[in-house]
């Protein structure tokens, strides 16, 4: 199955990845590798998680993604090595 | 002047319009609670009897307003308690505040007594959730948990509120704002839309809950008719349209019309409104494509591309979507197809019953009933039968566990609604088991005075599970015989209710036209317990495989 990784700009606080997390837990999706840390914006983090699955699963996990009101963006990397 | 958390919560609630909550007290909201006691002249707390029950009650008035519904809990097994009503408003989009009081902040973590940590439990089952760790940053969070509950897709929000939050005083220039995260909807494209429906021979419209939600029935109508497509529902969205519009086809899926499984097969596209193509409304996802194209319009961007692969996706508002729609496009006819649809109806025509049945104990309910009459629902064959055989009229006259599929939503939900509604007489159709799973709430419709009718669809079994057995597992019966002796009218007296025992049609309409009392009435309702919910389309089936008749 095709790897891929999204990015991600968050809120950092408690309790936001294991939030995002969850996204992946639900649909049965593993996550192969996971970066997080700091950003300009002390309020923020920055999120890559490697994961894998087709079209479909890259494009819903995005969109899921984008609905946590912890989440500023959620983008698919093109390189999917970290 | 500086305030107590538990005074800025009911500041909190009284700004975003709570006039009514639920819930049960319990030692860490005892602060909370303290200020209900000195606010009861601006906000009225419905005691229930089990906070499963007051979460339903909460989303049963959600339901028929429109506006969230309010729930509040103690720490620990109280706030454990909601979870089953926070999924049940999660998995029907249903804008819900459930306020949770926890632990003081210095004894969370340490396993201390009634401490759970419920926001990583609820996360799942949230739109989204808080956990309150500094009294500055309460007023904001319930400001915006209420701002998300009921914005967007709807969806129910838990805000924890450890008991020295609660406790800790404030002043107003020391809030702290919520720093939270989310798109605009972006300007729907409908020119490939139109495109479809303007080539289109065959079009049908498939409604949701999003229609609902949105209150876009008119727009609904008016699309129908200027393109003559019928239009079916999911359950979540079958009120959308009266009962007896010549377009409308009823509920589709499972247990949907015969005219909504026939219309679907042949049609060429697919307008899809404020739906999520559950497998209960699809069926077999695979095969569903065949032959048609897919418009999907949803306000949730997720939930398009989820379940089913559409030709075209329109993200946006869909009553918005509706009001462009129909600017846009011209007025269609599609005699041949108008005509079919007519042709189709035919087949959900069901014929008059003399005996106590399912349907003919519908008929006869919905005949003293008025349009704006909230019916709440349990779940089971009870709730099928009610989907299929009563004319609903209205827009949030309808409550009922669509996406959870809860046992036991009904009574809650039948308090709330009825709340809701200016305590007008409010019908809980209910099954025997479901009744069981939360008939303790009967005591709270008494202390309310609240004029329920229940009526219990009694057959002695589990019918819905019965059923499958007898279709599926060679009539093993395991475990859906209840061989239970409870005496409804009985039990219902002891709570301080009325109670009938009916077995016969006549007896049923004696008991419906006699004088109301005020008090909550339980028509026990005798039936054959191998009554069949039909037609079916098996599950992962499709419109082939429907089952029409017993056998």
């Amino acid at each position: 199955m095709e790897s891929f990784t999204i990015e991600l700009t968050v809120s950092n606080s408690c309790g936001v990845l294991n939030r995002i997390t969850g996204i992946y837990a639900k649909g049965k999706h593993n996550i192969d590798a996971l970066t997080v840390r700091p950003c300009s914006d002390p309020a923020l983090s920055v999120m890559q998680i490697v994961s894998r699955g087709d079209e479909t699963v890259q494009r819903m996990m995005v969109r899921q993604l984008r609905k946590l009101f912890d989440v500023k963006t959620a983008v698919l990397a093109n390189d999917t090595t970290l | 002047m500086k305030r107590s958390g538990a005074s800025i919560v009911i500041e909190a609630l009284c700004r975003n319009g709570v006039d009514t909550v639920f819930g049960y007290p319990g030692g860490a909201v005892l602060p909370i609670y303290d200020e209900l006691y000195k606010n009861a002249h601006r906000i009225h707390h419905v005691l229930c009897a089990h906070e499963q029950n007051a979460a339903h009650a909460a989303d049963g008035y959600a339901r028929v307003t429109g506006r969230p519904g309010t729930v509040i809990a103690t720490s620990g097994p109280g706030a454990t308690n909601l979870v089953t009503g926070i999924a049940n408003a999660y998995l029907d989009s249903v804008p819900l505040v459930a306020i949770t009081g926890n632990v003081a902040v210095p004894l969370l973590g340490r396993d201390s007594f009634q401490e759970v940590d419920i926001t990583s439990i609820t996360r799942g089952i949230v739109k989204h959730n808080f956990s309150v760790g500094d009294v500055r940053e309460l007023s904001g969070i319930l400001d915006a948990a209420f701002r998300i509950a009921l914005s967007g897709r709807p969806g129910p929000v838990l805000v924890d509120i450890p008991k020295s939050v609660q406790n800790d005083l404030c002043s107003e220039d020391e809030y702290t704002e919520q720093r939270l995260f989310s798109a605009p909807l972006p300007e729907p494209d409908l020119e490939e839309a139109c495109r479809l429906i303007a080539d289109s021979k065959r079009p049908l419209i498939y409604s949701g809950g999003g229609v609902v939600a949105a209150g876009a029935s008119a727009e609904l109508r008016a699309l129908a008719k200027q393109i003559g497509a019928p239009v079916m529902f999911s359950m979540m969205g079958l009120t959308a349209l009266p009962a007896d519009e010549p377009l409308n086809l009823g509920m589709c899926g499972m247990h949907g019309t015969r005219s909504s499984a026939e219309l679907f097969s042949e049609c060429d596209l697919l307008i899809a409104l404020g739906v999520r193509f559950s497998d209960r409304a699809a069926g077999n996802t695979v095969q569903y494509k065949e032959g048609k194209k897919i418009i999907h319009v949803d306000i949730d961007h997720a939930e398009i591309n989820k379940n089913v692969t559409a030709d075209v996706e329109v993200q946006g508002d869909v009553r918005k979507v509706l009001e462009l729609l129909l600017q846009k496009l011209p007025r269609i006819t599609r005699p041949e197809w108008e005509q079919r649809c007519a042709e189709a109806k035919k087949l959900d025509i069901h014929p008059r019953e003399e005996r106590l049945t399912p349907f003919s104990l519908l008929k006869t309910v919905a005949g003293y009933c008025t349009p704006d009459t909230v019916i709440a629902t349990d779940v089971g064959q009870h709730q099928m039968w009610t989907m299929q055989y009563f004319p609903f009229q209205k827009n949030r006259t309808l409550l009922t566990s669509g996406g959870l599929g809860t046992m036991g939503f009904g009574m809650g939900a039948a308090i709330g609604g009825c709340i809701a509604s200016g305590r007008k007489r409010t019908v809980l159709f209910t099954g025997d088991g479901s009744f069981g799973m939360s008939l303790q709430e009967l005591a709270t419709a008494v202390s309310q005075n609240l004029p329920l009718l229940i009526v219990i669809f009694n057959n002695g079994v589990l019918g819905m599970v019965r059923q499958w057995q007898t279709m599926f597992y060679e009539k093993h019966f395991s475990h859906t015989t209840l061989n239970r002796k409870t005496d409804f009218a009985a039990l219902a007296k002891a709570f301080g209710a009325q109670g009938k025992k009916i077995t016969s049609l006549a007896q049923l309409e004696r008991a419906l036209y006699a004088p109301a009392p005020d008090v909550p009435t339980v028509l026990d309702c005798q039936l054959d317990m191998d009554e069949f919910v039909l037609p079916m389309i098996p599950p992962g089936g499709s419109v082939k495989d429907l089952i029409t008749r017993k056998g």
